[in-house]
């Protein structure tokens, strides 16, 4: 058969382009401006308060964006260029946390539009598919029992959120898989992995320990800094761009099982390799902010409300939308209590289930997509 | 394509009017189809002919074993014994992409796709023949805008497809199998559920690619009167085996509608084949 021909004239991407309606760019363009501005308000506020004049200039600080120095001293540790204190704590302390909130943001949402993808099924997350709860449990055991490979947590994180969706993969295939059986495997193994939690905490005898622990539980970008974008800007950069790439073939997958199978795709294999970059996406996350609750489920639905249900959109949506709502939420979880900082996973629970409840309400039926 | 010696040894091989051997497309042998949760096979089946570049309707009634067999023909249910081949090649012997280019199915399955739009969902027919990273080529294009006219549907290229009322919906997905591009196509009940005027539009798209294209259809029809009409064979399935087949006028008779179906019937030759249903027969 014969594989696609040069084409003459036009380009078949220009004609096929309509994919990217006006409301997507909208939507894109209005989730970068909140970005942005959370992002300013960020750097702005706090111990040492300044002008969203001055942090502007500071964020744009010239002799900081264009010094070679300056990048190769927060991502690979060389020693710091002399610079402002205005510039140093815009850019060593608060514009990391920015940075982190907008990697965890994208991944947390792209790794939830794959999962409901995968699974045919509007409420699955990877929470619901057992990975955060494995990734959790992994954490804890890492904190309270085997304190000595803390260094290595982020990893650590990956495989226990691994070896959970395995686990809800091998208990819910027989013979292949379908959206139900899956949801309710991942029910039972989060349930399996939250006791554990739990009677790990028996075992805690350090207050420090866990605090530490709950706020990875609950998810949180407090203290977070280079070292954290460091870790997860690859993951997160790979696993968005193979979403971006793979959103024909989770389109596909939309036109049901058998109709995915009729059309030639091996659909097995793509689910597992659709599943296996979701689970990249939401480690990288976890690895940095812990379990941020709500996020991979609800920001999914919001960006399809907005801009349909074609995958293109729904993903590259996510990718902007994640962000800004992740940044506005660590604004909150920051500066909504003088004096203390909440965890952005509590902000993100306190806000989302509500908005979830709501389109529960308004939506005729839910569940299977 | 090569013709293996298999189709000489078959004894009762399909003919034409004028006693000429016609080829199949499609073949299954010594066929035993069963589902993991069922004991018994459910299709049970010697030999199966889908004669090439003809329409052939799959008739009989709920859980005749249709719908299985129509599995088996399109991969989709590996046999328990028994090989399909397709223009004399196994099925087995395809990637799944390959057999995609040669294959078209429709399957019931109806999802309800809300927002995605009708030129979307027939350029998804173009899948089989798009590696990962191709955009859309020319030839996609052109495979699209025909499969569109067949369907009549290129005034709705840009409608949502949750707007559309059934059959419209159902012309969607025809053109989506259309656009595939394949020798063959395989059509689980694509008229059932649809008003009558769709249910034409379905059969002469049907109708139309076959006499244009010399596509080979096979097709499962609920209707036995509609499918006598319109199919130039008729395979009648009864509990899971072949009850009879040949073109509709040798085989549908008064025995075969009261036999499978369970109906007393009048069944009229001339000036051409009607089937009128009258009542059902007591439990058989």
């Amino acid at each position: 058969m014969a594989e696609t021909q040069p084409v003459s004239g036009q380009t078949p991407a220009q004609q096929r382009a309509g994919w990217v309606t006006g409301t997507l760019v909208l939507f894109c363009l209005a989730s970068t401006i909140v970005t942005v501005i959370a992002g300013l308000v960020q750097v702005s506020f706090g111990e040492y308060s300044m002008t969203f004049l001055e942090a502007w200039r500071a964020v744009f600080n010239p002799n900081v964006i264009f010094n070679i120095n300056t990048w190769s001293a927060f991502l690979f540790g060389t020693e710091l260029p002399e610079m402002s204190t205005a510039s140093i704590v815009v850019w060593e302390l608060r514009l990391p946390r920015v940075f982190v909130g907008v990697i965890t943001g994208s991944t947390l949402a792209v790794s939830g539009a794959i999962f409901q993808a995968v699974t045919r099924n509007e409420l699955a997350s990877p929470f619901v598919l057992g990975v955060s709860s494995g990734a959790g449990f992994a954490v804890l055991a890492t904190l309270i029992v085997f304190s000595g490979l803390a260094s290595i947590l982020p990893l650590i994180a990956t495989l226990g959120g691994a070896v959970a969706f395995i686990l809800v993969y091998t208990i819910a295939w027989k013979g292949g898989t379908n959206p139900v059986r899956l949801v309710l495997a991942g029910v039972i193994v989060n349930m399996v992995f939250q006791s554990l939690q739990q009677g790990l905490f028996f075992f805690a005898d350090d207050l420090g320990v866990v605090q530490t622990a709950v706020a990875w539980l609950t998810g949180s970008l407090t203290g977070t800094g280079w070292d954290e974008v460091k870790i997860a800007i690859l993951p997160a950069i790979l696993s968005c761009a193979i979403a971006i790439g793979g959103a024909r073939q989770l389109n596909v997958l939309m036109l049901g099982e058998r109709t995915a199978r009729s059309l030639g795709m091996r659909v097995e294999r793509t689910r597992f390799l659709l599943s296996v970059v979701a689970i990249l996406a939401a480690s990288a996350a976890i690895a940095v902010a812990g379990i941020v609750s709500f996020f991979g489920l609800v920001v999914p639905h919001i960006v399809r409300n907005t801009v349909g249900g074609d995958y293109r959109r729904l993903i590259l949506g996510c990718l902007f939308a994640g962000p800004a709502l992740m940044v506005v939420a660590d604004v909150g979880a920051r500066l909504a209590l003088s004096g203390t900082q909440l965890p952005v996973g509590v902000v993100t629970g306190l806000v989302g289930g509500p908005y979830f409840l709501y389109l529960m309400r308004k939506q005729q039926s839910m569940g299977e997509l | 394509m090569a013709r293996t010696q298999d189709h000489e040894r078959e004894q009762d091989r399909i003919t034409d009017e004028d006693g000429v051997a016609i080829d199949s497309a499609l073949v299954g042998e010594n066929l035993e189809l069963s589902y993991p949760t069922s004991e018994e096979p459910i299709v049970d089946c010697a030999r199966l002919d889908i004669p090439e570049e003809a329409v052939t309707a799959l008739v009989g009634p709920n859980g005749s074993g249709k719908s299985t067999l129509l599995k088996a023909l399109s991969n989709h249910l590996e046999p328990e014994t028994g090989t399909v081949r397709i223009h004399g090649d196994d099925l087995d012997s395809f990637s799944q992409k390959a057999l995609a280019r040669e294959l078209g199915v429709l399957s019931q399955e109806n999802n309800s796709l809300g927002s995605i739009s009708v030129e979307d969902l027939v350029y998804h027919g173009r899948y089989p023949h798009r590696g990962f990273f191709d955009s859309v080529s020319e030839t996609d294009r052109e495979a699209v805008e025909r499969a569109l006219e067949l369907a009549g549907i290129e005034h709705l290229r840009n409608a949502e497809l949750g707007q559309l009322s059934g059959g419209q919906k159902q012309l969607a997905w025809i053109a989506m199998v259309l656009a595939q591009d394949t020798d063959v196509l395989l059509l689980d009940e694509p008229t059932t559920f649809l008003d009558v005027h769709h249910q034409f539009r379905v059969l002469e798209t049907i109708r139309q690619l076959n006499e244009e294209k010399g596509v080979t259809v096979a097709v499962i029809l609920h209707d036995i009167s509609q499918a006598a009409r319109f199919a130039d064979y008729l395979i009648a399935m009864r509990d899971g085996e072949l009850y009879d087949w040949g073109p509709p006028e040798e085989i549908v008779t008064e025995q075969l509608l009261a036999d499978v179906f369970g109906v007393e019937a009048t069944v009229r030759y001339d000036p051409e084949l009607q089937v009128l249903p009258k009542r059902a027969l007591p439990d058989r």
